[in-house]
C-alpha cells in the first residue's frame, strides 16, 4: 500500500516533469536552453515507464524506459546541440509570440487539455489516468512552439515535444505499449530529427541563416 | 432485348481500354471502332422500342450503389438515342481519316468511345442516380475531349474552362433540381417521381422547372448559357464538335421534355412563355452571330445556337398549346420541334464534319484564307453544299420539311386564342422567318465565299481531296439529310413515338398519307417526295434543254468582260467580312464588333503605306453582360480570401493548432 502510494507520487513528479519541461522550453530563449529542457524531458519519460514497470512488474518497460534514456535523453539532444554549435549566436530573439504571453498561453494550453480530458479521466480509473491531461498539455504546447518560435532548432524541439507527449498518454493509458511499437515510434522520431538535421544545414549553407522567416522568400 | 444495354455498356468501355493501350496507329480504329459498335447496338434497340412502342427496361443494384442501375428505353428516349447513334457512326468513320493528320492522344481515344457511349446511355437511365452518373460521364468525357488539341495555344485551354465550368455547374443545378422532386416523393425512380409530382405545391414545381430548364438549356446551347458553345465547338477537333453539336446538345432537349413533361407533368402557361422566349431570342441572337461569324467553325457553333432556339420555340409552343387544352396542334408543334432537332443533328452532323475536312486539307478554319475550294475538291464541296441547303431551309431537304410544319404549328396555335399565344406566336413566327433569312445569308457566304471564287492563302490553292474515310463518313450524313428531306414518311412513326410518350397521350402529330404528309385537325397536306421529285424533274429538264440546244453547234470559249480590268485577283473579290459588313452594321448593337485597323509606313517617308491590316472580332454580348462580372466577383473574392493564405509557415501552424483545440473542446 505505501509502495502504491509511493509510485504514485513518483509518477505524478516525472510527469509533471514533462509538463515543466515543454513550459521551459517555451521560457528559454537561447538555444543551448531548450535543447536542455528537452533532455530533461527526456529523463522524466524514462523515468515514468520504469516506475511504472517497476510497480507493475512489467520487464519489458524497464527496457523501454532505457531505450528512452539512449535516444530521447541523450541521442537527439546530442544532435540538435551540434546543429546549435552551428549557429552559436541564434536564439530565440525575436520570437512570433514573446514569452510572457506564451506562458499565459500554455496555462490556457494546459486549462485546455483538462477539460478536453475530464471524459476520459471520469470513465477510467486509476492513478496513472488522471495523469494524462499533463501529457495532451505538453502535446498543445508543443503545437504551440512550433506556431511561437522562428529557428529552426525550436522548430524540432516542438515536434519532439509533440512526441514527447504522446509518448506519456500511451505509457500511462496503456501501462505500456507493446515494446516493438515503442521501438518503431522511437526510431521514427529519430529517422525525422536525422532528416530535419539535414534540411537545417543545407537551409544554413543556403541561406546563412536558421531563421524559418526566410522561407517565405521561396513564395514570392 | 436487355442484353443490349450490356452490349453497348461493353462495347464502349472495352473499346476505351483497348484503344488507351494500344499504339499509335490501331488506336484510332479501335476507338472509332468500338464507338461504331456501340452506336450500332444501340440503334437496333432504338429501331425496336419504335416499332414496337414497348419500353425496354433492365434494373440492377449490383453496378451503381445509391439505388443502382435502372434503365428504361421509351420511344421518347429511343427516338434520341437512334439519332445520336446515327450521327457517331457518320463521325466515327470520319474520325479514322482524321485521325491519319492529328494524331490522337491515349486520352482522347479513350474518352471517345466513352462520350458516346455515355451519350447513348442518357435518354434510357430512369432514376436520379443512373441518369447523373451517366450525364456526368458525358460532361467529363466530351470536356477531355474539347481540350484535345490543347497544345494548339490558349485559346483551347480557355474553351475548355468556360466549358469546365457551365457543364459543371449545369451539373450541380441539374442535381439540385432532381433532388428535390425524388425528396417530394419516395424514390428516386422516374415513374415514382412522375407519380408523386402532383402532389408537390404549385411554386416549388415552378422552382423546379426554372432550374431544370436552364441547367438542361444551358447544355442545349440557349442564350444566354451558350457562351461555351461557339469556343467549345470551334476550338475542338471538328469530329468532337460534330459529336457535341449534333447529338449532346439534343440531350439538353431531352432533358427538358424528360422534366418538363414526364416528371413534373406539364405546367402553367408562365413555364412555356419562358421557353418561347429564350427559343426565340436564342434563335434570332444565334443566326446574326452566324450570319457574321468570318470563322467557319464559330458560324456553325452559332447556327446550332439559332436551330435550339426553333426547337425551343416549337416545344414552347407545344407546352403552351397543351396548357390550354388544344391537344392536336401541341401534338403537331412538338412533332415539328422533334423533327427539326433529328434534321438539326443529320445537317450539322455533316457541315462540322465538312468543316473538318477543309481544316484538315487547308489548315485553317478562317473564310477570309478559303475560296475556290470546289474545283479542287468536288466530293467534299459537295457534301458541305447539301448541309447548307439542309439547314438554309431549302426543299428538297430536311431543314425545309421541319421548319414549314413548325411554321404550320405556329399558324394554327393563333387559333387557340388565350391572350398569350396571341402575343406569342406572331412573334414566334417573326422570329422564324428573320432566323430563316438570316441563316440563308450565313451559308451563301460560307459557301460563296469558301467554296467559289478564287482561293485566297495558297494553302486553299494547293489543297486536294481528304483522306476517303472522312468523305465517306461525312457523306453518309449527307445522304441521310437527303432521305429525310425526300423520303420524310420514314421518320414519322418514330416521331409520333416520341411525341406520344412526350404527352403521354394518343395524338400524333402528322399522319402520312402514302407520301403525303396530314396534318390532323386542319385542312392541308404536304407532299415533299413531290417537291423533291418536282426540282429533280425541273434541273433534269434544263439539262436536256442544253444538251440539245448545243448538241449541234461547237461551242466558243471566250473570256468573260471583267469591267476593263487587265486581271482580276482574290483581292478584287468579297471576304467573308466584307460580305457581312452590312449585317454587321444592322446588328451592331448585338455584335459589338471591334474593328482594328493597322497602317505601317515605310521607314523612308510616312507619305508611302506599306501595309494596311484590317481585323475585325464580334463580341458576345452576354459573356460582357451576364458573365464578366460574375467571373470579376469570383476573382475579388478569392483575391480577398488570399488573406488567410499569406506563405508563413507560423499562420499555416496556427490554424492547425486552434483547430486541434476547438475539435479537442467540442467533440469532448
Amino acid at each position: 500500500m505505501r509502495s502504491d502510494s509511493l509510485s504514485a507520487a513518483l509518477l505524478a513528479l516525472t510527469s509533471g516533469l514533462v509538463l515543466l519541461g515543454a513550459a521551459v522550453a517555451l521560457w528559454r530563449r537561447t538555444a543551448r536552453g531548450i535543447v536542455q529542457a528537452l533532455r530533461v524531458q527526456g529523463f522524466a519519460l524514462a523515468g515514468t515507464a520504469v516506475i511504472l514497470g517497476v510497480q507493475l512488474h512489467v520487464a519489458l518497460l524497464l527496457v523501454t524506459g532505457a531505450l528512452l534514456i539512449v535516444v530521447k535523453a541523450f541521442f537527439i539532444p546530442f544532435l540538435l546541440r551540434r546543429l546549435v554549435r552551428l549557429d552559436p549566436t541564434g536564439g530565440e530573439s525575436d520570437p512570433v509570440v514573446n514569452v510572457p504571453a506564451s506562458l499565459v498561453a500554455a496555462v490556457l494550453l494546459t486549462l485546455a487539455a483538462f477539460v478536453a480530458t475530464r471524459p476520459l479521466v471520469q470513465v477510467i480509473h486509476g492513478v496513472p489516468i488522471t495523469l494524462a491531461p499533463f501529457g495532451f498539455a505538453t502535446v498543445l504546447i508543443g503545437f504551440f512552439v512550433l506556431v511561437a518560435r522562428r529557428r529552426a532548432v525550436s522548430q524540432m524541439v516542438g515536434l519532439l515535444l509533440i512526441d514527447n507527449g504522446i509518448g506519456l498518454v500511451a505509457l500511462l493509458l496503456t501501462t505500456g505499449v507493446p515494446l516493438l511499437v515503442e521501438l518503431g515510434g522511437t526510431l521514427d522520431v529519430l529517422l525525422v530529427v536525422v532528416v530535419l538535421r539535414v534540411l537545417a544545414t543545407r537551409m544554413h549553407a543556403e541561406l546563412g541563416d536558421l531563421d524559418l522567416d526566410a522561407l517565405r522568400e521561396l513564395h514570392d | 432485348m436487355t442484353i443490349v444495354f450490356a452490349a453497348m455498356a461493353i462495347s464502349g468501355t472495352l473499346g476505351a481500354f483497348v484503344a488507351s493501350a494500344s499504339t499509335a496507329r490501331h488506336r484510332a480504329l479501335v476507338s472509332a471502332f468500338s464507338s461504331a459498335a456501340a452506336s450500332g447496338a444501340a440503334l437496333v434497340l432504338a429501331l425496336y422500342v419504335i416499332r414496337t412502342r414497348h419500353a425496354v427496361h433492365l434494373a440492377t443494384t449490383s453496378v451503381l450503389p445509391l439505388g443502382g442501375v435502372d434503365l428504361h428505353l421509351d420511344p421518347l428516349g429511343a427516338l434520341f438515342v437512334a439519332v445520336t447513334a446515327v450521327v457517331a457512326i457518320g463521325v466515327a468513320i470520319f474520325s479514322i481519316g482524321y485521325a491519319r493528320q492529328h494524331e490522337l492522344t491515349r486520352t482522347a481515344a479513350a474518352a471517345f468511345p466513352i462520350f458516346v457511349t455515355s451519350m447513348l446511355f442518357v435518354p434510357s437511365a430512369w432514376n436520379v442516380t443512373t441518369f447523373v452518373f451517366v450525364w456526368e460521364m458525358m460532361a467529363l468525357s466530351s470536356l477531355v475531349l474539347v481540350l484535345g488539341e490543347y497544345r494548339r495555344g490558349s485559346s483551347v485551354r480557355s474553351a475548355g474552362l468556360w466549358y469546365a465550368v457551365l457543364t459543371q455547374g449545369g451539373a450541380v443545378v441539374i442535381v439540385l433540381g432532381l433532388a428535390v422532386l425524388a425528396q417530394h416523393s419516395s424514390g428516386q425512380d422516374f415513374t415514382q417521381i412522375a407519380q408523386h409530382t402532383g402532389l408537390i405545391a404549385p411554386w416549388i414545381r415552378g422552382v423546379v422547372f426554372v432550374l431544370l430548364f436552364f441547367a438542361f438549356a444551358s447544355k442545349a446551347g440557349a442564350v444566354p448559357l451558350h457562351v461555351w458553345l461557339p469556343k467549345a465547338h470551334a476550338e475542338a477537333p471538328s469530329s468532337v464538335s460534330a459529336l457535341m453539336s449534333a447529338a449532346m446538345v439534343n440531350l439538353g432537349i431531352y432533358g427538358i421534355l424528360r422534366s418538363a413533361n414526364t416528371l413534373l407533368g406539364g405546367g402553367p402557361t408562365w413555364w412555356w412563355t419562358v421557353v418561347i422566349v429564350t427559343g426565340a431570342v436564342s434563335a434570332i441572337y444565334g443566326s446574326i452571330h452566324a450570319a457574321t461569324s468570318t470563322d467557319l467553325k464559330r458560324l456553325l457553333a452559332y447556327s446550332t445556337t439559332d436551330n435550339i432556339g426553333l426547337i425551343l420555340i416549337a416545344v414552347g409552343t407545344s407546352g403552351l398549346l397543351a396548357s390550354s387544352g388544344h391537344r392536336t396542334f401541341a401534338a403537331l408543334a412538338l412533332f415539328a420541334g422533334l423533327f427539326h432537332l433529328v434534321n438539326h443533328s443529320i445537317f450539322k452532323g455533316t457541315l462540322f464534319l465538312s468543316a473538318g475536312s477543309i481544316q484538315y486539307t487547308t489548315g485553317t478554319r478562317n473564310l477570309d484564307q478559303l475560296g475556290g475550294l470546289f474545283s479542287r475538291m468536288p466530293i467534299a464541296s459537295t457534301i458541305f453544299a447539301i448541309g447548307a441547303v439542309a439547314i438554309s431551309a431549302l426543299p428538297p431537304l430536311g431543314g425545309f420539311v421541319s421548319e414549314w410544319l413548325l411554321l404550320q404549328s405556329l399558324l394554327h396555335g393563333l387559333s387557340s386564342s388565350t391572350t398569350v399565344s396571341v402575343i406569342l406566336m406572331p412573334l414566334s413566327v417573326a422570329a422564324l422567318a428573320l432566323t430563316g433569312g438570316l441563316t440563308a445569308a450565313a451559308f451563301v457566304k460560307a459557301f460563296g465565299v469558301g467554296f467559289l471564287g478564287l482561293p485566297r492563302s495558297s494553302g486553299a490553292a494547293a489543297v486536294k481531296e481528304p483522306p476517303r474515310m472522312m468523305n465517306i463518313g461525312a457523306g453518309a450524313l449527307g445522304v441521310v439529310c437527303v432521305v429525310l428531306g425526300a423520303a420524310p414518311m420514314v421518320v414519322i412513326g418514330s416521331l409520333n413515338g416520341a411525341v406520344q410518350a412526350a404527352q403521354s397521350g394518343q395524338l400524333s402529330g402528322v399522319t402520312s398519307r402514302g407520301v403525303a404528309l396530314a396534318i390532323r385537325g386542319a385542312h392541308g397536306a404536304f407532299e415533299p417526295t413531290f417537291i423533291a421529285l418536282a426540282l429533280v424533274a425541273a434541273l433534269s429538264m434544263v439539262g436536256a434543254l442544253r444538251w440539245a440546244l448545243t448538241r449541234r453547234v461547237t461551242p466558243r470559249r471566250s473570256p468573260a468582260w471583267m469591267c476593263g480590268r487587265e486581271v482580276q485577283n482574290s483581292r478584287m473579290t468579297y471576304t467573308a467580312t466584307s460580305f457581312a459588313e452590312p449585317l454587321q452594321r444592322v446588328f451592331d448593337d448585338v455584335v459589338q464588333p471591334s474593328r482594328d485597323i493597322d497602317v505601317s509606313h515605310r521607314s523612308e517617308s510616312r507619305y508611302f503605306v506599306d501595309s494596311v491590316v484590317f481585323g475585325s472580332q464580334d463580341k458576345d454580348v452576354f459573356e460582357g453582360l451576364a458573365f464578366r462580372p460574375l467571373i470579376r466577383l469570383v476573382r475579388e473574392t478569392a483575391r480577398r480570401s488570399r488573406v488567410i493564405q499569406n506563405g508563413s509557415i507560423h499562420r499555416y501552424l496556427s490554424y492547425g493548432l486552434v483547430a486541434l483545440v476547438v475539435i479537442l473542446l467540442v467533440a469532448r
